[in-house]
């Protein structure tokens, strides 16, 4: 019974996704039928079925357009077969990219920039809708060459997850600003217990605890890129990680691998996590209901600063897909962002709504969780990667000089330094 | 014999010898038909890729769009040559491979000499070294991230129980190296306990027996007659082991990512990353060259110790 009313639930839903899109559909019939493919890495928990739900709603709607769904298991298989598909010359019609794969694959023309189809009287999108897309996520969708080249699809962004019950036993309220955040960890840190686990990542890989630092060195007013150049060791940015190696000396922040955030906040034994709103459901499977999980936004800098790291992809169209498959695309990319559809895939997966007008079709979502509605917000001000090619590199120096300042000793000037002078060198190469 | 006798037997010998000749080479030719299937997917999946690396090392290749690439000639192998990625990676190399290769020659030999005497609890003690051998190198791999985990980890619970420190094992330059040795040796130490296992099994028992009739204790008699008599065993699991740690990436990318600050980064790991983390492809196949050579020399050295052996 129960499970006939969730497919009641999620049908209600899908009809109300359908709803306006048919309208649209039918001006804009394809009288062939043209088939796409979309290579993506939602492949796990509710994105599968979800995907699967509103590419079926889309079809059903669009009839003519036919939908192949290309699913990898992660985003590091997912980068590597579009990248040997191109190489190739069989990539699909649309991919999942971040920022950098897409300007590797613009710098290749290997994708086509979205202006057209974006800023067309016809099939584009409104000023309105436009204007709802929250600024961090629109900002997100250019390269450096002033164009449109990636739309938006699954976005999450970085918050502070808390055990609240340590917080009470402690007398302490939720950290608003680093500074508490760093007095709030050290009260918590006694023989058995600490403020937070991290994972600084390698060069190869960087984690969550590379953009956690990244996010505070935003909040604390500092820059990751300027004018195209890499600025890892601004005032900022040393500051950033002197505020982390402080904790660390402290005992309040430990490093480990392998999710360590979340298995030293689900064992108890850890005040804070900083992870990515996408993690949501893992952090409260870890949690498994022994205490009072709650989450709350990044705290804020010194002057107020807002710092955050946006996480997730966009999705772009391949050169080789034709004139139509690329108005197909078009169509069934427009339809992923519009307010229901995102709605939808929030509600179902855990990743944030692209546009704010979205929040009303969750209204009865959010009061449930709360949380969804801070982390959207915060994508008003959080910063994706920058878009150059050359950033997969720096980032991974960023995780060295973590690395390096965290678990060996090494000043964070002269770590930043070096992650620095080598970022430079890898941007000019 | 008659000359007509004569010339029939050398008619016949001819006739023979072209009747053998003729079967040798339909024989041959047989032998090619039914080869060629492993023959073509060897040359189209190894060999033929192998020949590509080595075109795409004289390039600055773009693995999006090979149009884009242009040729540098020896460019990759000077930068290569200047380098310090690239020798900090030789030096990793020769550290892991130093301590897997000696420490599973000596453990291998000691836990074979162990196993080949008798008793109750053998066959279980063998079962339980050669079982890790068999696991899958990720699965077991990612266990042992855990066993090492400073917060919740075995090691360290250990440690702390003794009032000893913690230690990072993995985030430290110090530790992170010396914890992928031990991971590496407790994975492949079944391989070559079998080795040394069959080689004590051709150890001549008449001369251990002399040795024994001679006043030899059990040391004398290992040390003095059973290593002399595996000498081509040893070195045949040298060379082996060699090849292997040169080739070690699963537990590397799995256990560090080649950290901290490239603690352990050996060369197959620094060709990965610079030719499928940050694409330089022609500067990965340049590396995947030299590998190649340094392997191809271990096995021409395996094969002529081989044939020695034989």
């Amino acid at each position: 019974m129960q499970r006939h009313r969730r497919f009641i639930a999620i049908g209600a839903v899908l009809a109300a996704v359908a709803a306006p899109l048919a309208a649209s559909a039918a001006t804009t019939s394809h009288r062939t039928n043209v088939t796409i493919s979309f290579m993506e890495a939602m492949s796990s928990g509710t994105q599968k079925p979800t995907l699967d739900d509103l590419t079926q709603n889309f079809e059903s709607t669009h009839p003519g357009i036919t939908i192949n769904l290309i699913a990898e298991p992660n985003y590091g298989v997912l980068q590597q077969k579009e990248e040997a598909a191109i190489a190739a010359g069989d990539p699909p019609t649309i991919g999942q990219a971040y920022e950098n794969w897409a300007a590797a694959y613009a710098s290749a023309k290997a994708i086509i920039p979205l202006d057209g189809y974006v800023n067309n009287k016809k099939v584009g999108v409104p000023k309105t809708f436009k204007s709802h897309i929250w600024k961090g996520v629109w900002n997100d969708l250019f390269l450096p060459d002033g164009k449109i080249w990636m739309w938006p699809f699954n976005k999450s962004d970085y918050v502070l997850f808390y055990n609240a019950n340590m917080l009470k036993a402690a007398g302490l309220s939720v950290p608003t600003t680093w500074a508490q955040y760093a007095a709030a960890e050290k009260k918590v840190t006694t023989g058995g217990s600490w403020g937070e686990s991290l994972d600084t990542g390698t060069l190869s890989a960087p984690a969550n605890g590379t953009l956690e630092y990244l996010a505070i060195v935003k909040a604390f007013g500092g820059t990751w890129i300027k004018n195209g150049k890499p600025t890892l060791d601004t005032k900022a940015a040393v500051q950033a990680l002197q505020f982390l190696d402080d904790l660390k000396t402290h005992g309040a922040l430990q490093v480990g691998t392998n999710y360590p955030e979340q298995t030293a906040l689900g064992a108890g034994r850890s005040a804070f996590a900083v992870s990515s709103i996408a993690g949501y459901p893992y952090m409260l499977a870890a949690v498994g209901g022994k205490f009072n999980m709650q989450v709350a936004p990044l705290p804020a800098g010194p002057n107020g600063g807002e710092g955050n790291a946006m996480a997730g992809t966009n999705t772009v169209i391949f050169t080789k897909a034709s004139a139509a498959q690329r108005a197909a695309a078009w169509q069934f990319m427009k339809y992923l962002s519009s307010p229901h559809a995102t709605a939808y895939w929030a509600i179902k997966t855990g990743y944030l709504p692209v546009t704010k007008s979205a929040l009303v079709y969750m209204k009865k979502y959010i009061a449930t969780h709360p949380y969804q509605k801070i982390a959207a917000e915060a994508l008003q001000y959080a910063g994706g990667n920058p878009p150059y090619a050359w950033w997969t590199q720096a980032e991974g120096y960023v995780a060295e000089a973590m690395q390096a300042v965290l678990d060996n000793g090494a000043s964070p000037a002269s770590a930043l330094a070096t992650a620095q002078q080598k970022a430079m060198a890898a941007a000019s190469s | 014999m008659s000359v007509n006798g004569t010339l029939t037997a050398r008619a016949l010998g001819i006739s023979r010898s072209r009747r053998h000749s003729r079967k040798g080479i339909r024989n041959g030719r047989l032998a090619m038909l039914y080869l060629s299937p492993a023959l073509l997917v060897f040359l189209v999946f190894t060999i033929g890729p192998a020949i590509f690396v080595l075109y795409i090392s004289f390039f600055n290749w773009n693995l999006l769009n090979p149009s884009q690439s242009h040729f540098v000639g020896g460019g990759n192998y000077t930068a290569l040559v200047h380098s310090s990625d690239f020798w900090n990676s030789i030096v990793t190399s020769v550290y892991f491979v130093g301590a897997t290769v000696g420490g599973s020659t000596v453990l291998g030999l000691g836990i074979a000499l162990l196993l080949s005497r008798r008793g109750i609890v053998r066959r279980i003690v063998r079962l339980a070294v050669l079982t890790p051998y068999f696991t899958p190198l990720v699965a077991t791999s990612i266990v042992w991230v855990w066993i090492f985990n400073p917060q919740f980890g075995l090691v360290d619970s250990l440690l702390r129980l003794l009032h000893l420190p913690e230690v990072g094992w993995l985030q430290s330059t110090t530790w992170a190296m010396p914890a992928l040795i031990v991971y590496t040796l407790w994975h492949d130490l079944g391989f070559t306990v079998i080795i040394f296992l069959a080689g004590l099994a051709t150890v001549s028992g008449e001369l251990r027996e002399a040795a024994r009739v001679d006043g030899a204790n059990y040391w004398h008699e290992v040390r003095d007659v059973v290593i002399p008599q595996l000498v081509n065993t040893t070195l045949f699991v040298v060379v082996i082991t060699t090849i292997d740690s040169l080739q070690a990436f699963t537990q590397i990318y799995t256990m560090t990512g080649g950290g901290p600050l490239s603690a352990t980064t050996t060369t197959g790991f620094l060709l990965y990353q610079q030719s499928f983390v940050f694409y330089k492809t022609g500067f990965g196949a340049a590396i995947a060259v030299v590998l190649f050579v340094v392997i191809a020399l271990f096995t021409l050295l395996q094969l002529r110790l081989s044939r020695r052996a034989a």
